[in-house]
Parts: structure tokens; C-alpha cells; sequence
């Protein structure tokens, strides 16, 4: 699958051929720098006066960039495929591997950060448990209680919350039996075959 | 155990033959024990024509008092001996206290299970369901081929009687983490009760 460059893009580009393959390294971490936290005018400001170009032109080459990179990675396509999209960009031999390089070596931290706008509920971060036996309380004396209290760690969109549980023997067993089943169907023969054919 | 003078002279009166004969004496139990313990129960337990004939404030006064010592008894899980020896006290004879006795041990679960439930806790894990799916791709990221678990927890609060959900989701990772937690502390409670 190829992507698709538009003449927009493929004028911000166009920037690179121009300087030398140092700089096109740097723009490639600038511009994973700007997915993982957001522009950075002030970088661009630095890199224009260097380059004696306008800040703008900086700008535009290293969105471009990023723009490049993120639509491989999210499309996750092959060598060969980002070769050919680049080639009509009419670059040097080597200006073409250093941006496949760029590719290959951030893809995986660019689906990553991806994969983080997707619409999503609190994630599991951990659970600590505590085992409890309630002895009395103000209505009954001489009790002997199990409990066992969990404390459970979820992350969303970088906030952390706890929640404080507390559940008796029966239901643990019951929670985690339930839960190795889960654990188990991935390995069923049907989940298997789904694997195998979405490809 | 202690009870209030209104609660002990109640309860002294319903040792007494003139106020309550023994059929009375009966039903009065009964109905103190119903109206503890069945959630049904109403104003009309004490509206049974054995009672009819008594004084209502007296039997609401006795009612209240044999109500509060049962719910005392309960509370500190007394013994039938203590029972006798209290109830003697209180001049009730021999047949009201076998019948006394009869009754609190035909109700004595009931009651330290209700008595047993009054209180705070936590929320209180009652259930869980999960939904397993295989992530394909969203809008930012294609060709993501990874299965992902959806768990739901469902979860009791004792006061206010909601029914509020915890739902996450995790990878296979987490949830076997998840699990091998939580088979830590089913072993861990195994052991202590081999103790």
C-alpha cells in the first residue's frame, strides 16, 4: 500500500534534499519530540537562524516529516511500500535510506503514542490485597469474618485511580476461576482460527 | 448486658401470669421475634385476638422490652444458661423459660445474621464479567491485531444500596497479573484457615 503525498506536503518536503543528512536526523527526532510532547516554536526559531532559512519553512519540514512518518506507522507499511512512496518525491539514494531508517526506527514508539488516542476506559495498572477477619462490632460480638480487601490501581489518559473493594472467600474463588476461564479462550480453537485469518 | 430500667421492668411484667396468661405470654414472644426478624412483619403482629384483652400501652411496653433483650442476648451471643439464669432473675417460671429458650434457639441464626450485616464496610465485589476482543484497528493506528480484555466488577455498597460498576481493561498481561494476585490471596486465606 502506498501513501498518498499531497502537493502540499510534498512542497514541505521538499525542504529536505536541501540541507545535509545530520539535520535530517535531527528533524526526524524533533519531530518524534513533537508527537510525544507538542511543538516547540523555540526550536524552530534556533534551527531557522542556523540554517539562514524562515521559521516557517522549518516548521513546514518538520510537520512534514511527522506527517510522513505517523501515516507509515499507523498504516504499518512494508519497506518496500514507504521506499515507493518516497521515490516520487525525487530524492537522493541517500537521503531516501536515512528517511527509511527514520521509519524503521521509530515506528514502534510512534504506534505507541498512537495507539493512546484511541477512545479508551481506565486500564489495569495493579492490585494489592490484604486478608482481614472481622472479629466484633457494635451489633455482634465473637464474629470470625474473612474478608479480603483489595486495593485496585487503574490508569486513564495519565490520571491514576484507586478504588478500595473488599470481597469474601467464596467470591474470590469465584472471581478468579471466572477469570482464568478468560485467560483460557484465547487459547480455544476458535480465537485461534480469528487470529490466523485477520491478517 | 446492660438494660434499661423501662426494658427490665417490661420485660418483668411479662413474667407475670396476671398480665399475661400463657397463651399471651406465647404470642407476644412470637410477635417480638417476627418483628425482628421478618422483613415482612408489621404493625399487626401485635393485633392477634389472644392479645386483645391486654392494656396496649402494656404491650407495647413489654413488646419493646422483649424486642431489646433479644437483640442484646444476640448481640453477645449469650448462652442458653445465661438465658435461664437471667430470665429466673426476672421471676419468669420454669415453662415461660423453657419456651423462652425454645424460641431464641429456633432463631438464633437468623438473628446473628441480621445483627451480623448491620455496619460499614467497603464496597463489597459481588461479580465480575469480562468480554474478550481482538483489537484490529481505530482511526490513528491500523493493523493492530492484538486481543484485549474488558472487565467488569460489580460491586455492592452496604449503606446506600447502589449497585455501582468498576469497569477497565487490560491486555494478557495485565490480566494474568490480575489473576495470579488474586489466586495469591485465595491460597494465602487457604492456609490461614489450616491454621
Amino acid at each position: 500500500m502506498l501513501l498518498d503525498l499531497s502537493e502540499e506536503h510534498k512542497e514541505h518536503l521538499a525542504f529536505l534534499p536541501r540541507v545535509d543528512a545530520a539535520v535530517v536526523a535531527e528533524f526526524g527526532r524533533i519531530a518524534v519530540e513533537f508527537l510525544r510532547r507538542g511543538a516547540n516554536p523555540k526550536i524552530y526559531e534556533g534551527a531557522a537562524r542556523k540554517l539562514n532559512v524562515s521559521s516557517d519553512t522549518i516548521q513546514h519540514g518538520v510537520e512534514g516529516l511527522t506527517y510522513l512518518l505517523t501515516e507509515s506507522s499507523k498504516l504499518m507499511i512494508s519497506e518496500l511500500d514507504f521506499q515507493d512512496s518516497v521515490f516520487v518525491l525525487g530524492f537522493s539514494e541517500e537521503l531516501n535510506k536515512l528517511l527509511l531508517q527514520l521509519y524503521l526506527d521509530n515506528r514502534k514508539e510512534i504506534r505507541r503514542i498512537l495507539n493512546e488516542l484511541a477512545p479508551c476506559l481506565p486500564s489495569y495498572h495493579s492490585l494489592e490485597w490484604r486478608l482481614d477477619v472481622q472479629l466484633a462490632s457494635r451489633s455482634l460480638r465473637q464474629q470470625i469474618k474473612p474478608t479480603v480487601t483489595v486495593k485496585l490501581n487503574l490508569d486513564q489518559n495519565g490520571d491514576h485511580s484507586t478504588h478500595f473493594l473488599q470481597t469474601d472467600p467464596a467470591t474470590l474463588l469465584h472471581l478468579v476461576q471466572q477469570l482464568e476461564q478468560a485467560l483460557e479462550e484465547m487459547k480455544t480453537n476458535h480465537c485461534r482460527r480469528v487470529v490466523r485469518s485477520i491478517k | 448486658m446492660e438494660l434499661s430500667e423501662y426494658v427490665q421492668r417490661g420485660f418483668q411484667r411479662l413474667a407475670d401470669p396476671g398480665s399475661f396468661d400463657s397463651n399471651a405470654f406465647a404470642l407476644l414472644l412470637r410477635a417480638a421475634f417476627q418483628s425482628l426478624l421478618d422483613a415482612r412483619a408489621d404493625e399487626a403482629a401485635l393485633d392477634h385476638p389472644g392479645l386483645k384483652h391486654i392494656d396496649p400501652v402494656v404491650l407495647k411496653h413489654c413488646h419493646a422490652a422483649a424486642a431489646t433483650y433479644i437483640l442484646e442476648a444476640g448481640k453477645h451471643r449469650v448462652d442458653r444458661s445465661t438465658l435461664s439464669t437471667y430470665l429466673e432473675d426476672c421471676k419468669f417460671d420454669q415453662d415461660r423459660i423453657e419456651i423462652f429458650c425454645t424460641e431464641y434457639q429456633n432463631n438464633k441464626n437468623s438473628l446473628e445474621i441480621l445483627l451480623g450485616s448491620i455496619g460499614r464496610s467497603l464496597p463489597h465485589i459481588t461479580d465480575v464479567s469480562w468480554r474478550l476482543e481482538y483489537q484490529i484497528k481505530t482511526n490513528q493506528l491500523h493493523k493492530m491485531y492484538q486481543p484485549g480484555y474488558l472487565v467488569t466488577l460489580n460491586v455492592e455498597n452496604s449503606d446506600s444500596q447502589s449497585y455501582p460498576e468498576i469497569s477497565f481493561s487490560c491486555n494478557m498481561e495485565q490480566l494474568q497479573d490480575l489473576v495470579g494476585k488474586l489466586k495469591d490471596a485465595s491460597k494465602s486465606l487457604e492456609r490461614a484457615t489450616q491454621l
